[in-house]
Formats: structure tokens, sequence, C-alpha cells
């Protein structure tokens, strides 16, 4: 009896010291993993991790550590391309009161979750302080300003509207890339096909957006009107014809592309115009890098024009910083976003990114050939307009089911399927519509 | 007594770290799932069952539903009986059995990222191995989209799935196999049982353990699957290979729908109680027999 009791006791002592253990092994962990960080560093999380686009980073790097040399900087790179799997980890970290001293997002809907969630201080002051509000154009300011206030900063500017081209493919056929219609854009896939190159355009949707790339420049070419419309939830109507009309030249559109497009990823497409395989593909500017590393040059082995019926327009892909609350370094992040936005930091991240600086004010001698046409374009164009594929324009809740539909569409071609679907989706969706975009 | 309280002690971490990473996680979810938990800022004011009715007219989770039970139909059966027939074959006491052993192995040691990759290469319809392999041996006739081709994507998933894990359920049913002991396959030849109808009436009706315990692996992973079809074909082309983890994922953390992203979860996770419950029940079972 006694012995069962002592038991007993022994069993409770037992209890309280594995509860003790436990405990101590649970707290050191929680202490360590959340403990303030003493070390004076600014620590960024971005998805550039290919070759051109780590030096670019690298550099606007280097233009922060000049002017703060006392600060380390600990970048987190997480790669998949446009961001994909940096998309979800950082919405992980920030819920879990994680957020880095900066992140990059893309401009415009991608940042309302952040918003919304009250997880990013407005930055006004930084824009007045700094006097961007004059050197930025309005569309681009629009794209990081929710309810009137500013809550990031454009790191650059990629054009999507771009049709690329090889030129000896072209010259050899006798075409010219004076072509500023879809008439004109077919003819000359006609005269291709006619002369024994059966699929004269190069697609590599591979993760579908590429797709939907397409379809969104075609949009665009129907009218900065439509495409406005459309961007603010206003094409409700599956049987609206602008909308059909759009979906119908895509279908064209992909009767000329590579069998295997589905089986490409979008540099592979790339590669098809390179190699003279394909002689046209419409891709955002960052495929100039893809020529650049094959030793090509731009006027004399490829070239580009607008998307059939955007000469005027500039279709914009944007990254930007911005400054989540409670960030564990504040002035180090705020500095961050200040190098960010400025004319040295944009001339040096710019040029070896591949794209163009946000501001308007860029030094043109430091870009290459592409970039000084495309930079000249940005102040010769009448108007600019967000991109839906690259995170901008529409909400993500109509985006991610947009790839889904497209990539139907591509398979299928069932025009109306995809009108019903896509207004569908956008009705679904109207809750989230909540910036209402003036692009003209 | 001191055997108890040693027991308690080295068992309470664990407990206690399961209890919260698993099962109060587990919990969590279905709190969410009933949840108005929009956007990113968390929110917990109950709104009951609306998520769940809402994925009663949505068409994508049927379709994905759909896939998923196509895999536990095709895929399921198909690995249990390719593994079947390669452990009965490499068990005939072949020469260099170790050999053949490590090669059918050898696909599920490797991550099935690797493996995706891979055969999104060889299903490439212009430069993959499989259209110019038909084209030179005279079968171009044969030729196909692969997984390009909506109407058979999933199935292209299916074998590629099965040729992974069929080396797998190999190993198991050989390990099965060799543990029937030598004596009663001697006394089976001497009533007269010979190669098929050996297997077919003294060895495989041994192998139940074993292919219960493959099945219920093989069924878990046909509905919790995500990597392999995320790589292989991300869910398309259209939807033609969504599976109910990819579209939570899609929910979750791409359009930002939390709630339904958990009321997704919760439904997989119901799915899959109903499979691996009457699989632990049976065990269970027969450990007390």
């Amino acid at each position: 009896m006694s012995k069962g009791h002592h038991g007993a006791i022994k069993t409770v002592y037992a209890l309280i010291l594995a509860v003790i253990i436990t405990g101590a092994i649970v707290g050191v962990a929680t202490w360590y993993f959340t403990r303030p960080a003493k070390a004076n560093v600014l620590e960024i999380y971005h998805w550039w991790t290919s070759g051109g686009e780590k030096a670019a980073i690298t550099a606007l790097v280097g233009v922060y550590e000049s002017k703060y040399p006392d600060v380390g900087v600990i970048q987190s790179p997480v790669s998949g391309g446009a961001g994909y799997v940096m998309k979800a980890l950082m919405k992980s970290l920030v819920l879990a009161g994680e957020a880095p001293d900066a992140f990059q997002l893309h401009a415009g809907y991608e940042m309302k979750p952040y918003v919304d969630g009250g997880y990013l201080d407005p930055i006004n002051d930084l824009w007045s302080g700094q006097g961007w509000e004059t050197v930025f154009p309005t569309v681009v300011k629009d794209m990081v300003k929710f309810g009137g206030n500013y809550y990031a900063v454009p790191v650059n500017i990629h054009r999507v509207n771009v049709v690329w081209y090889n030129k000896a493919v072209l010259d050899a056929h006798g075409i010219s890339a004076n072509i500023t219609t879809w008439d004109a854009f077919f003819a000359a896939c006609d005269k291709l096909v006619a002369e024994g190159m059966p699929k004269p355009i190069a697609l590599g949707d591979q993760g579908k957006w590429a797709a939907t790339h397409v379809l969104e420049q075609i949009i665009a070419s129907e009218g900065i009107g439509f495409y406005q419309d459309f961007i603010n939830g206003k094409v409700t109507s599956a049987t609206n014809t602008t909308l059909r009309d759009a979906l119908t030249k895509f279908s064209k559109y992909l009767s000329y592309v590579n069998d295997n497009h589905a089986a490409l990823t979008w540099d592979g497409a790339t590669a098809l115009v390179i190699n003279g395989k394909a002689a046209f593909n419409i891709m955002g500017d960052w495929a100039n890098g893809e020529f650049l590393v094959a030793n090509k040059v731009y006027g004399v082995d490829y070239g580009t024009f607008a998307v059939p019926g955007t000469e005027k327009m500039y279709g914009l892909c944007i990254d930007c910083f911005e400054h989540p609350k409670g960030v564990k370094h504040p002035e180090n992040s705020l500095n961050w976003l200040q190098v960010v936005g400025s004319k040295e930091g944009q001339d040096a991240f710019n040029p070896l990114k591949g794209s163009i600086s946000a501001r308007t004010d860029a030094d043109t001698t430091k870009y290459g050939p592409y970039q000084q046409a495309a930079i000249a374009d940005f102040k010769k164009v009448t108007y600019m307009y967000p991109s839906v594929v690259h995170g901008s324009g529409m909400p993500e809740a109509f985006t991610a089911k947009l790839d889904d539909i497209m990539s139907a569409f591509v398979d299928n071609k069932d025009v109306s399927a995809a009108a019903t679907s896509l207004t569908k989706a956008v009705t679904d969706a109207s809750a989230d519509f909540t910036k209402v975009w003036t692009l003209h | 007594m001191k055997e108890s309280v040693i027991a308690i002690l080295v068992l309470l971490p664990s407990v206690l770290l399961v209890g919260y990473f698993v099962y109060a996680s587990i919990g969590w979810n279905v709190v969410v799932s009933l949840s108005n938990w929009e956007g990113l800022q968390p929110s917990y004011s109950i709104v009951g069952f609306r998520r769940y009715a809402d994925l009663l007219y949505d068409s994508v989770f049927w379709i994905s539903l759909k896939n998923n039970l196509l895999l536990i139909l095709l895929f399921v059966p198909s690995s249990i009986l390719l593994g079947l027939f390669l452990a009965i074959l490499l068990d005939v006491k072949v020469r260099a059995e170790g050999v053949f052993r490590t090669v059918y192995l050898l696909p599920f040691a490797l991550s099935f990222v690797i493996i995706a990759s891979l055969w999104a290469w060889m299903y490439d319809p212009e430069v993959g191995v499989l259209n110019i392999l038909l084209e030179n041996v005279g079968l171009g006739f044969l030729k196909s989209g692969w997984v390009t081709d909506s109407s058979i994507a999933m199935y292209c998933v299916i074998l590629a799935l099965t040729w992974q894990f069929s080396g797998y359920t190999m190993l198991v049913f050989l390990a099965g196999l060799r543990s029937i002991p030598e004596s009663q396959v001697m006394a089976a030849e001497v009533d007269g049982a010979y190669g098929f109808s050996l297997y077919r009436r003294i060895m495989i009706p041994q192998l139940k353990s074993s292919v219960l315990a493959v099945f219920v692996i093989l069924m878990v992973f046909a509905l919790k699957g995500f990597d392999f079809i995320y790589i292989l074909t991300g869910g398309g082309p259209g939807y033609s290979t969504f599976v109910l983890p990819l579209e939570m994922f899609r929910e979750t953390f791409s359009m930002t729908h939390f709630a339904y992203g958990a009321a997704i979860a919760t439904v997989l996770f119901v799915i899959v109680m109903l499979i691996v419950v009457p699989y632990l029940y049976m065990s269970s079972r027969r450990r007390e027999e």
C-alpha cells in the first residue's frame, strides 16, 4: 500500500519534471527564434536569382552599402520565375509577423492583400521628401498608391507589349518589320508559312502565364478604353464583341505557334527566335537578356516592334519594395527605399536587369541599345497600362483563375467558353476591384 | 512504477509537440474553414459551413476531386499489380537480382521534383524522347501531345507516377514473398503446385498484409500528392490535371482565400481518414488475434 502511494508521488514528481523540461525546451526555442536581432542589418527578400538579375540587385545593394557602410545587408533570394515561390512564402512570413525589412513585390493589386491586412506602412513622407512625385509618371504612381497613400517604391519598368523578331529571317523573306496592325502581322505569318516556315510564332507557355501574357497585349490592342474597362472589372458580358474579337485574334495567333508550346518555358520560346526556328515572339523585355547571352546584337541580329495596335502604349510590369509594419530595422528599411527610388540606384540596377528606370530622368548613356530605344518610347507614348498577368492590373482572385482559363483556351480554342469563364471570373471577384484605373 | 515514470518522461515532449503541431493544427484548420478569414489578416469569427457550401458549386473543386478519384482508381491498382509482377519475376531467382532490384527501386529513391522534370522532358511533343522513339521505330502515328493534350494529360501523370512507385511496391512485395517459409513452398511443390498456381494459391494470399500496407500508402499519396503534379503539369492544360492539394494551394496562397483553402484541406483530411481509420482498425485487430 505504502509502496503504491510512494510510486504515485514519484509519478507526480516525474510529471512535474517532464512539464518543466518540456517548457524549458519550448521556451528556449521560442526565445531563440523571436529574440530581437541586435546586429545592424538590412534584410531583403527578392526572387532575382538568374545571372543578370543577380548582378542587378548586387549593384543596387552596392549603392546602398556605399552610403551606409556600417549596415550589413542580408539578401534572401528565393528562386522561382516571376516570384511564384516567393509569393506564397512571403504571405506565410508576413502572417507569422516575420516580415523582412523590405521585400520584392509587383506593384498594383499584388500589394493589396498586404495593404488590406495592415502589414505595410504608408511612406508618403518619403515620397514628398525625395521629390518623387514629379519624376515618376502618373500611372506608375497610381500603381503603388492605395486609398491615396503611397505604400511602395518602384524599382524598374519592364515593357510587356513587345514583339521580338529574328532579323535574318524577316530579311530572307522580304518582310518589313514596320508592322502596326494585326492584319499586317498575320499576313507576314502567312507569307512565312507559304515560304516554308510552318510555325513562325514562338510560344512557351509551360507555367501557363506566357499565353495569358499574349492575350493581355491583344486586349490592349483593342484600345486603351477597352483595356481600362477590362481591368476595372467592367467587362462582365460574355457576348461583349470586343472581348470576343480579342479572343478570336488570339485563336488565330495560336494557329501559328510551335506545337510543343505547352512543354516549353518562355525562354525556350525566345531561343526559337534566336535560332531562327521562329520569326516572332511576344514577350516582356526581360527577353532581351536571352538575346544578349546568345551574343546577338540589337538592330543587327534581332529587333523589336510594339505589339500591333499598341504603338502608343507602354505596358508596365513593375517591381517595387515597401516598408512593412513593425520591421526590425525601420531606419535601414526606409534608407533602402530611398536608394531604391533614387536616380543613382535605378541607373545602377536597371542597365543590368534589362529593364528601364521607372523615373523619367534616367541617364540613358548607361543603358544598352534596346533599352535606349525603350526609354525613348517610354517618353514618347501616349498611354501606359499596368500588366494583369504580372500582378498589377487586376485582383489576384481574378488573376489566379485567368491563367487556367487561358490555358484551357489554348487547348480548345473555344471563344464562347473562354468569354463566359472570363466574365464569370470577373463577376466572382467583383468585391476585390477596389482600384479605379484612369489610363486615358 | 519507475518504468512508467520514465516512459511518461520520455513520451511527454513528443506527445506535446505532436499534439500541438499535428492535432491542434488540424483542429485550427477546421476552425479556420468555418471562419470568415479572407485576406492576409486572420479573422476567426465563425460563419458556419458557408465555405463548404461554396465548394459544392465550384467546378474546379469537382474536377480536382474527379482527378483524385482517377488517381485512386488507376494509379493505386496499377502500381500494386506492376510491383507484384516485378516482385514475382525477381523472386524466381534471376541472375544479378541485386542489379534489377536497384534498377527498379531507383526511381523511388529520387525526389518527386526530379522525376516530374524528367517526365516533362520525355513527354515534350517535339524534342521529347517518347515521340522521337515512336517516330524512329515506325510508330509515328502513335505520336501524341502527352501532358500538353488535355484529354490524356491525367493518364500521362498516372503513368509517370506508376513508374515511380512500382519499384517501391516491388520491394515491399519481394520482402513479403521472401518471408514465406521455404518449407511451405516445398510442401506445395510436393502437392503438385508449380509456377503460376504456386503463386496464385500459396504465395499471393500470404501477401495480404503487404498489400494492405502498400494500398494505404498509395491511397494517401493519391490524395495528397502535390509536388509531382505541380512540376509536371501545374494542373494544366486548363484544369485537366488539377487535384485537391493543388486547388487548396491556389486558393490559399495565390488568391489569399484562407478559409476556403482550409475547407478544401478539411475535405481532404476527412477523405484520408476514411481510408486510414479502417486500416488502423484492421491491423490492430489482426495484432490482437
